[in-house]
């Protein structure tokens, strides 16, 4: 039972880091990010190629990730959800484009990265062994450093003046605007931190999991599961959501035939959000 | 680096193409070479783009090495071989109407389609047009009778499983078995075969029930339960290429020290860059490009294929079988290529050369035993190793009749 | 705003007839002409264009329910997991009992439009976002129960070697032939029979005063309560027509393929439902239509691409989104209003 209390942990924190980019993007710009998993996918790879390929250390490589998939996501904004969000009102039409841009990547990816599954040599080597539950070393640093992540995005969004404006943000555009906060600028980089943050969750990951291209739809539909139990939008929510599908995850397949775990979990999640329509943090919201 | 290298590859591609035209126009001259069409169905996209986007990729070099030598003599003409890839984006609809494309085009023989759900719906279109196909998909209603149309490519997973249990009872005193896999349809049909294989050898199954969901990326949470059953050899059933590395790597860092194999065709190096010394020692049944065995001419072919299209797979020698008997055949009965009825009369007495193993040997349709018919190539059973990225042969068996 | 965007959005406003320069009657015709007497002239006996025009047809009558749901304001992605109720009514029914197709195909869609009632009465009070997720988890739901209960729906083997639909007849005469092996003309034709059936139907809802109620529900849940609507029942009531769409739909498919698996229909056959929506034109009852016209006409036509196919496919799409992002139909009648004010001026 400790091991699944133990793979509880690890696997909750990495969804935790998964579900705050997509969460960051929906409270300020009111946009499902479909296109979520496919850019943790990225991450993943621009990791392999900076490590493996490049043969650099897998801490630039990381960083990397960070940046590079950030700087797509602001293209993102800028070329596409901009546009169409100033032209459009109904909000169907961002989450389709969005769709559109999942697609469009994972093609792109296939084209350009092949259709292996690709790893990067291990971080740490060693076991931790806990109340006899196994605990690799490199596990160990990962969810270390998530956490850390994860901490130190609370901290900024908390604490500095751009992470305050973001929250304003996302409370009251308008409001915003009227205090001289430059929101194109404000958007964008939000924009960019949320895909900089799925780009760095892929990039993390690889160091323990793997990549392949075809990652992503998973990883997003995972991601939603994630939001919904926490509440879209809420930072808390995010990280108790990715959590709280850890936890179901590792206890289910613990305790129920493997093919029904996730039948139980996407029924429970349906059954949760008939009683709680905004989820464990969320707002109530369109 | 693989961008640069596509970049490459397209020049050479262009090059190889004008080359191409050129001795084309030059022959065309003498004598005009007659374009014999084959077809490549299969996925091509999206998560599963791996199966159908490989296969499509080894027809295309193999038909390029035969139009290199000049083409491919049947009956008293001499034909160029142009591949048709569709990518059916693993949906049955696709499949559909990808076989339907590929008819309307004149061809007659198909590779693909590499699922049981798509195979099964672009069976239709072949049985009522005449059509022959090679899915990579083992559900057997596709070459039992009344179904005459398909022609299994590879080795099926309930043939080689009770191959590979019985050699690790008598090698490796296995008696407690696991299977786990993906919870999606072909998968858990193998894990059934592997389960039935498994208890007729008197092996005692201790989990059969643990599945992971498509895209799963820990996999501690199922191993855990795996595991704590204390098996001597775990099965992967019909796993997908990009989870066995994280599997072999779970598994062993979960204090799994047995043996462990999946029935599927795998790319060595692949894993062993995910799961790093842990992969060695992991058994697959495959492709027949392993070092040991093979021919001079399965080292051309993967040079051509590496220079093609970037990097080698493993997966890649099992799919040449595919276009290379069909050729073969073809060249036996030249009637054939305008009646398939005169390629099904063939398939029982057809005896072709393996060009892929270095002792040479026969390339023919078995089946009969499994299908009460002749439907599947005779692919050879090589059961291997990884080791350091590479495969190592333990044995080599033969299909039955 | 300009004017391209403007005049779609007051849909609400204006009945849709009359503000529409496309004339439904006459342009039902033309759909009608074209497909059953156009497409196989030109193209009877090519199997493929045959094939496509029929997966079209059905295509986007099941869209058709989706864009049913739009209307009320929902996005819905649960579409193919009532596709693939419909399919395993039909296969368990036909393989399994004997049932003649012609029975199961509007029961498929009476069984998918009963679950999504008791399934949408709940999840409908959700809104936005949350409703489109929640609809997505439906549809994995579905393949995962498929997967589940091997004892009814055979699991992953899926139920192979359906028979091909029967003759129907009514005290002995003979209304529709058994179909044959091999022919694809019967399939064409009933595909066309219920994309127009389908085409029709959607037409005098939206026009009817049941679709004015469903435009208010999208603009305005709250004013509509104002104006004493029973919300909660007319939400349901949509939601089932939708479903019954999907499940006819379902069917349809079955009998085609000849088979059902648990992937037949997956969450991607959802978004592409979605999608055809989209480029069609959500203000337009044709709209789905003209989406899986377009988006699959154009998809076969760039296999020349190869390996390219998908990435330029999905980067048109987006492309097409980026100019047209209330559908190709929105631009041809805000063009055809600039023609109109030019000649009145």
């Amino acid at each position: 039972m400790t091991q699944v209390l133990l793979n509880a942990l690890v696997v909750g924190t990495t969804y935790a880091l998964i579900a705050l980019g997509i969460t960051i993007i929906f409270s300020i710009m009111k946009v499902v990010n479909f296109a979520h998993g496919q850019l943790y996918m990225i991450g993943g790879f621009v990791v392999y190629y900076f490590n493996v390929v490049f043969g650099l250390p897998f801490w630039f490589g990381l960083l990397m990730s960070f940046v590079i998939v950030g700087a797509l996501g602001i293209a993102m904004e800028l070329f596409l959800f901009r546009p169409v969000m100033l032209r459009v009102k109904r909000e169907e039409v961002t989450m389709l484009l969005a769709m559109g841009t999942a697609v469009f990547l994972e093609s792109l990816a296939l084209i350009v990265f092949g259709e292996k599954q690709r790893g990067v040599p291990p971080i740490a080597t060693g076991i931790v062994e806990l109340f006899g539950a196994r605990l690799p070393t490199g596990r160990v640093v990962v969810i270390v450093v998530a956490a850390l992540l994860i901490v130190a995005l609370m901290l900024f969004i908390g604490y500095t003046k751009t992470g305050r404006a973001l929250r304003a943000m996302a409370q009251d555009r308008d409001a915003t605007a009227l205090q001289g906060v430059n929101l194109k600028w404000l958007s964008a980089m939000g924009f960019g931190l949320g895909t900089g943050l799925a780009g760095l969750a892929g990039g993390l990951l690889v160091a323990i999991f793997a990549v392949h291209t075809g990652a992503g739809t998973a990883v997003s539909i995972k991601a939603f599961l994630m939001i919904m139990i926490g509440g879209a939008g809420v930072l808390s929510g995010a990280i108790l959501g990715g959590f709280v599908l850890g936890v179901l995850e590792s206890v289910g397949y613990a305790l129920l035939p493997g093919s029904m775990t996730f039948l139980i979990i996407f029924l429970i999640v349906i059954g949760f959000l008939i009683v709680r329509p905004h989820g464990i943090m969320g707002k109530p919201w369109g | 680096m693989k961008s640069s290298g596509i970049k490459v590859t397209l020049l050479v591609r262009a090059l190889a193409l004008a080359t191409t035209a050129g001795t084309f126009a030059l022959i065309s001259l003498a004598q005009a070479n007659e374009t014999l069409k084959i077809g490549a169905l299969g996925v091509m996209s999206g998560p599963f783009a791996g199966w159908g986007g490989v296969m499509c990729q080894t027809s295309k070099t193999r038909a390029a090495m035969w139009n290199d030598d000049g083409g491919v003599a049947i009956g008293d003409k001499t034909y160029n071989i142009e591949v048709v890839c569709v990518d059916d984006k693993g949906d049955p609809k696709g499949a559909q109407t990808g076989a339907e494309k590929l008819v309307s085009e004149g061809i007659k023989y198909i590779q693909g389609p590499n699922t049981d759900s798509t195979a099964e719906s672009a069976k239709a279109v072949m049985e009522a047009n005449g059509t022959i196909n090679m899915p990579y998909a083992f559900s057997k209603s596709l070459y039992k009778a009344p179904a005459s149309q398909s022609i299994l490519g590879m080795v099926a997973s309930y043939q080689v499983g009770p191959v590979i249990y019985k050699w690790l009872m008598d090698n490796k005193g296995i008696k407690k078995i696991a299977f786990v896999c993906e919870n999606n349809a072909d998968p858990l049909n193998q894990r059934n075969e592997g389960t039935a294989a498994a208890k007729t050898l008197g092996l005692e199954v201790v989990s059969d029930q643990e599945t992971y969901e498509s895209g799963t990326t820990d996999f501690f949470p199922v191993l855990t339960k795996v595991i704590g059953t204390s098996p001597d050899h775990i099965v992967l059933s019909g796993v997908n290429p990009s989870d066995v590395g994280p599997l072999i790597k779970a598994a062993r860092e979960l204090g799994f020290t047995g043996t462990m194999s999946t029935e599927t065709g795998q790319d060595p190096r692949a894993i062993f860059e995910v799961a790093g010394e842990a992969a060695n020692g992991f058994i697959v049944a495959g492709g027949a490009s392993t070092e040991a065995i093979r021919s001079d001419f399965m080292v051309k072919f993967i040079e051509r294929y590496t220079k093609d299209w970037g990097e080698w797979n493993d997966v890649a020698g099992l799919y040449v079988y595919g276009p290379e008997i069909i050729v073969q055949t073809l060249q036996s009965t030249p009637k054939a290529l305008d009646d398939t009825e005169a390629f099904k009369a063939a398939l029982d007495s057809f005896v072709g050369k393996n060009p892929f193993l270095k002792e040479g040997g026969e390339l023919k349709y078995v089946g009969r035993q499994d299908y009460g018919q002749s439907r599947q190539v005779s692919v050879p059973i090589v059961v291997q190793a990884v080791k350091d990225g590479a495969y190592e042969p333990l044995f080599v068996g033969k299909l039955p009749d | 705003m300009n004017t391209q965007d403007t005049i779609p959005m007051s849909g609400f406003a204006m009945p849709q007839s009359a503000a529409s320069p496309l004339k439904p009657l006459g342009l039902g015709l033309l759909v009608a002409i074209a497909y059953f007497i156009g497409v196989p002239l030109l193209f009877g006996g090519n199997g493929y264009v045959l094939n496509v025009t029929t997966t079209m047809a059905v295509v986007s009558f099941i869209s058709f329910g989706v864009w049913l749901t739009f209307a009320i304001g929902r996005i819905n992605l649960a579409q193919a997991g009532f596709a693939l109720i419909g399919s395993y009514v039909t296969a368990i029914l036909v393989s399994r009992f004997g049932v003649s197709f012609w029975l199961c195909l509007p029961l498929s869609g009476l069984v998918a439009a009963i679950i999504g009632g008791l399934i949408g009465w709940p999840v409908l009070r959700l809104k936005g976002v949350y409703f489109a997720m929640i609809t997505l988890c439906i549809t994995e739901a579905c393949r995962l129960t498929a997967l589940s209960f091997p004892a009814v729906t055979r699991g992953a083997q899926g139920i192979v070697d359906l028979p091909l639909p029967g003759e129907l007849s009514l005290f002995g005469l003979t209304l529709i032939p058994a179909f044959e092996k091999g022919a694809r003309l019967p399939f064409f034709y009933l595909a066309g029979s219920l994309l127009m059936l389908g085409l029709w139907f959607m037409w005098l809802l939206d026009t009817s005063r049941v679709g004015a109620v469903f435009r208010s529900l999208r603009q305005n849940e709250d004013l509509a309560v104002s104006l004493g609507i029973n919300i909660a029942k007319y939400r349901v009531v949509a939601f089932m027509v939708s479903c019954f769409y999907a499940g006819v739909g379902g069917a349809f498919f079955a009998a085609l393929q000849q088979n059902v698996y648990p992937t037949s229909f997956q969450v991607i056959d959802s978004v592409y439902f979605m999608v055809y929506c989209f480029v069609g034109g959500l203000e337009f009852v044709i709209g789905p239509l003209v989406g899986a016209l377009v988006m699959m006409v154009s998809f076969e036509l760039l296999h020349e691409l190869q390996r390219y196919q998908t990435v330029i496919f999905s980067g048109l799409m987006i492309l097409c989104i980026l100019l047209m992002p209330n559908g190709i139909l929105s631009v041809l009648k805000a063009r055809a209003a600039r023609a109109k004010e030019a000649s009145d001026a």
